[in-house]
C-alpha cells in the first residue's frame, strides 16, 4: 500500500511540476515583423516543382464550380441516375461554412501543420512526399500522424491529440467520410483551421473544414468510362469490382461509371459487381466465378485499383484463357503503368498522389498569406493515361 | 552476516517490485515520455489519455472476469461494435435509452450463447468466442451495409464528452491550470467505466460471488467439490463480459456520434495485452482488473507518448509488443525462481555454504 501511494504521489508531483511549463504561445512579433515574414512567404514560388513522375506538383482543375439544381429527394432516384449521389458528388459545394478561422496574413515560414492520415499505404507515402516537398519550400513545420490501419477510433484520438497540441492549421486525410463528421465538428470547435483532403466527407461535415482538395473521382471515372465504352465498341456485359465500403470512392468508383454507360452506350450491360476489398487473392476468386458464370456474355472489367485488385483480375482472365477482356482501372500505380505497357490493361486514371498531398499544403500556405477566398473544393486534375501516353507518366509515384 | 541481511533486503526489494510491476511500469511511462514528449504532461493529455482508456476499459474488464475464470472471451471486439452499431442504428426510433438497453441487452444475448455453448455443451472457449466474433462482426457488416451509421444530433455527444465540473473556464488559455488536471477528465465517458471499474472490483474482492470466479479459475474440480454452480458461475463470467463489451461499444458510439464496423476491431490486441501484462493469468484464478486497467493506463500513455513524439503506427505497435514481451520475461524469470527454491531452507542452505556440510 505504501508503495502504491508512493507511486501515485510521484505522479501527482510529476505532474504538477510540469504545470506552467507550458504556456500557450503568444505572438511576440511586431507589425514589421509579420510584414516581412508575409512579404518573404509571398516571394515563395513552388510552380516549377515537379514531382517524381515529373508531372508538375501543383496541378489543380480550374474550372468553376457549377453544380445541377438539387432533386428534392436524391435517394428516391435509381442508382443509375446520375443525381441519385447528388450528395455526393457536390458534398460541400454550396453548403454553409460555421466558425470560419480568421487567416492570420503573416505568412506560412513557421508555421506548425499536422496532418492526420488514414493509413500507412505507398500512396500515402507519396502523399506524404508532396506535402513535404511545399512544406520544405515554405518552411512550414510538419508532423504527420497515421491512423494506424484505417482505424476510426485512432483517427479520433489524434483529433484530441491535435487539440492538446494546437498546431496552426491541420489537414485531414479521413478514415471514414461519415465517421469524420464529429472529429471536424470537434476541430471547429476547437479554433483550428481545417483542410480535408483526398477522401471527401460527407456533405454536412463541410461546414466545418475551410476546404476539401482531392481528385474528381466522379469525373475521373466518367472519363474512364467513355474511354471503356470505345475499346468495348459501346456493347457487351461488363463487371465491376469495387473499392472498399465506407468512403466515397466505393460509390463514385461505381455508379459514375454505371449512369454514364446508360447515357452513351446504353448497349452495354453491368452483369455485377462485388467489392473485394481490393485484395488480389479475393478478386482474383470473384473474377474466377464471374468468368465462369457470365462466359463469353462478360467483356469487360473496370477496377477501383489498378494494383492489388487489377493483379487479381489479370490473373483470373489469364488463367481462364481470356485476355481478350477489356480492362479498365483507376490509377496510377506502378504495376497498374507496367500492365499498361504489357498490353494487359486498357487505361488507367491519373492521379497523382504527391500533387495530391502537395495541393493542400500549398493552399495553407496561401491561407497563412492571407488567402480567403478558398473555393469550397478544389479537384486535381483529370485525365486517362492509355498505351499511347503511359511514358510520360513515369517512373511511377508509386 | 551482512551478506545475508543485504540479500534479503534486496529479495524483499525485488518482491515487491515484482508484486507492483504493473505499477512501477505506468509510473515508468509516465515519467519517461514526460520528460521526453512534448505536450504528453499537460491536463487535457491527461484527459486524452484516460478517454483513450474509457473506450476499451469495459471490455476489459469482462474479459479479465472471463480470464480469471480460465476461460477466454476473443468476441470481446465484436461485442463492441455490437454495441456501438445498434445504439447508432436504433436511435432514431427508440430513443437514446431505448437503443441503449437493447444494444447492452444484445451483448447479455451474446454472452448467454457463448456461456451456454462452453459450459453446456462443453465447447472450447477459444472456437466458440472466435466463431462469434466472426459472426457477430459479419452480422454487423450486413445491418449496416458495410458503410458507417452516424447522427447530426451532438448533444448527448457533447455531454458524455464534456467534463461535469468547470467546463467553461479551461479552453485553451486554461487547459493547464492546476484545478484543469482534476477536473478536464471528469467526463461521464470517462467516469462510467471507472465506477464499473470500483463495482467489478469490488465485487471480485469482497464478495463470495466474486470469489468464485477465482475458486473456479485456480481449480474447477475443488470448485465443484466446494458446492459452486460451476456452470452458472462460467456463463455468467461470458454474459458479464460480452455486456460490458456492448456498453462500452454504445458509450463510444455515442460520444463519437457515430458507429462504425472499425469500432471494436483493433481493441481485442490491446485488451489481451492489458489483462496479462496486469497480472492476469491465461490458467485462470490469478489476476484483478484494477491490474488491468493500470495496464491499459501504461500502454494508452505508451501509445499516446509515441504519438507525441511523431513515431508511426509500426513503432506504437511494436513498442506495445516489447513492453508485453519483457513483462511476460519478468514472469517467466520470476517463476521460475520460484520453482528453482520451492521447499529449500534458504537460512540451513547459507549455513551449510559457509560452515560445510557435517561430517
Amino acid at each position: 500500500m505504501t508503495l502504491r501511494l508512493t507511486i501515485a504521489t510521484g505522479l501527482v508531483v510529476a505532474m504538477a511540476s510540469c504545470i506552467g511549463c507550458h504556456d500557450s504561445n503568444t505572438s511576440t512579433q511586431t507589425p514589421a515583423d509579420r510584414k516581412a515574414a508575409l512579404a518573404e512567404s509571398l516571394a515563395v514560388d513552388v510552380s516549377g516543382l515537379k514531382s517524381t513522375d515529373n508531372q508538375p506538383l501543383i496541378i489543380m482543375d480550374t474550372s468553376p464550380l457549377k453544380a445541377p439544381p438539387r432533386p428534392a429527394d436524391p435517394t428516391k432516384l435509381p442508382d443509375t441516375d446520375p443525381l441519385r449521389w447528388y450528395d455526393m458528388e457536390y458534398a460541400g459545394w454550396n453548403c454553409k461554412k460555421v466558425n470560419m478561422p480568421i487567416s492570420p496574413a503573416d505568412g506560412a515560414k513557421g508555421k506548425y501543420v499536422m496532418c492526420l492520415r488514414h493509413m500507412d499505404h505507398p500512396y500515402t507515402t507519396a502523399y506524404t512526399r508532396g506535402m513535404e516537398k511545399i512544406a520544405g519550400a515554405y518552411g512550414i513545420r510538419l508532423k504527420t500522424l497515421t491512423a494506424g490501419n484505417a482505424d476510426v477510433n485512432i483517427q479520433s484520438q489524434q483529433v484530441d491529440q491535435v487539440i492538446n497540441e494546437r498546431p496552426d492549421l491541420v489537414i485531414i486525410f479521413p478514415v471514414d467520410a461519415t465517421a469524420v463528421v464529429p472529429m471536424l465538428r470537434k476541430l471547429n470547435q476547437a479554433g483550428i483551421p481545417v483542410f480535408a483532403s483526398n477522401l471527401i466527407p460527407v456533405d454536412r461535415g463541410m461546414p466545418y473544414v475551410l476546404t476539401w482538395t482531392g481528385p474528381d473521382d466522379w469525373g475521373q471515372f466518367r472519363m474512364l468510362a467513355r474511354e471503356f465504352a470505345e475499346k468495348m465498341n459501346h456493347e457487351g456485359g461488363y463487371c465491376i469490382v469495387r473499392h472498399m465500403p465506407g468512403g466515397s470512392p466505393f460509390f463514385s468508383r461505381t455508379f459514375s461509371v454505371v449512369s454514364e454507360l446508360k447515357k452513351i452506350a446504353p448497349k452495354m450491360k453491368c452483369l455485377d459487381m462485388q467489392t473485394t476489398m481490393l485484395e488480389a487473392e479475393k478478386t482474383a476468386q470473384v473474377v474466377s466465378e464471374w468468368l465462369t458464370k457470365y462466359g463469353s456474355e462478360l467483356k469487360g472489367i473496370v477496377s477501383a485499383d489498378d494494383s492489388g485488385a487489377q493483379i487479381g483480375i489479370n490473373e483470373a482472365c489469364k488463367n481462364a484463357r481470356r485476355t481478350d477482356i477489356i480492362r479498365v482501372s483507376a490509377g496510377n500505380s506502378k504495376v497498374g503503368m507496367d500492365f499498361i505497357k504489357a498490353g494487359s490493361l486498357h487505361a488507367i486514371t491519373y492521379q497523382s498522389p504527391e500533387a495530391d498531398g502537395a495541393l493542400p499544403m500549398k493552399l495553407a500556405a496561401d491561407w497563412f498569406n492571407g488567402k480567403t477566398d478558398l473555393k469550397p473544393v478544389y479537384y486535381l486534375p483529370k485525365h486517362v493515361i492509355t498505351a499511347e501516353d503511359v511514358d510520360e507518366y513515369l517512373p511511377a509515384q508509386w | 552476516m551482512r551478506d545475508g541481511g543485504g540479500t534479503s533486503a534486496l529479495g524483499k526489494a525485488a518482491a515487491m517490485a515484482y508484486r507492483w510491476r504493473v505499477w512501477l511500469l505506468c509510473a515508468g511511462i509516465f515519467a519517461v515520455m514526460g520528460a521526453i514528449a512534448p505536450n504528453f504532461l499537460t491536463a487535457r493529455n491527461f484527459a486524452d489519455i484516460l478517454k483513450g482508456v474509457a473506450t476499451n476499459l469495459p471490455a476489459a474488464i469482462g474479459f479479465t472476469i472471463v480470464l480469471l475464470a480460465g476461460q477466454l472471451d476473443l468476441s470481446v471486439g465484436s461485442a463492441m461494435t455490437l454495441g456501438g452499431m445498434l445504439v447508432m442504428g436504433l436511435a432514431p426510433e427508440l430513443g437514446w435509452a431505448g437503443a441503449f438497453a437493447v444494444a447492452v441487452s444484445a451483448g447479455v444475448v451474446l454472452g448467454l450463447a457463448n456461456g451456454l455453448l462452453v459450459a453446456k455443451a462443453k465447447i472450447n472457449s477459444f472456437i466458440v468466442t472466435l466463431g462469434a466474433m466472426i459472426i457477430v462482426y459479419n452480422a454487423m457488416a450486413i445491418y449496416c451495409q458495410g458503410g458507417t451509421i452516424a447522427t447530426d444530433s451532438f448533444g448527448l455527444s457533447d455531454w458524455l464528452q464534456c467534463p461535469l465540473i468547470g467546463s467553461a473556464q479551461f479552453g485553451a488559455a486554461g487547459a493547464n491550470k492546476p484545478t484543469a488536471w482534476l477536473t478536464l477528465w471528469l467526463t461521464p465517458r470517462v467516469l462510467v467505466p471507472l465506477a464499473i471499474l470500483a463495482a467489478a472490483s469490488l465485487m471480485l474482492r469482497r464478495t463470495p460471488l466474486g470469489r468464485g470466479f477465482y475458486l473456479l479459475g485456480g481449480n474447477p474440480q475443488t470448485a465443484w467439490y466446494s458446492g459452486l454452480r460451476v456452470d452458472g458461475y462460467l456463463i455468467g463470467a461470458f454474459v458479464l463480459s460480452a455486456s460490458l463489451s456492448a456498453l462500452g461499444g454504445s458509450l463510444v458510439a455515442m460520444s463519437e456520434a457515430a458507429g462504425s464496423l472499425k469500432l471494436g476491431e483493433n481493441s481485442l490486441m490491446a485488451i489481451v495485452a492489458a489483462a496479462i501484462i496486469g497480472g492476469t493469468s491465461m490458467e485462470g484464478g490469478k489476476g484483478s482488473v484494477i491490474g488491468t486497467a493500470v495496464a491499459l493506463v501504461a500502454l494508452t500513455a505508451l501509445i499516446n507518448g509515441l504519438s507525441c513524439l511523431g513515431a508511426g503506427h509500426e513503432i506504437k505497435l511494436m513498442a506495445s509488443g516489447l513492453v508485453l514481451a519483457l513483462v511476460i520475461l519478468y514472469d517467466a524469470y520470476w517463476l521460475y525462481r520460484k520453482h528453482r527454491t520451492k521447499g529449500q531452507r534458504r537460512d540451513l542452505l547459507l549455513e551449510l555454504k559457509t560452515k560445510g556440510a557435517p561430517t
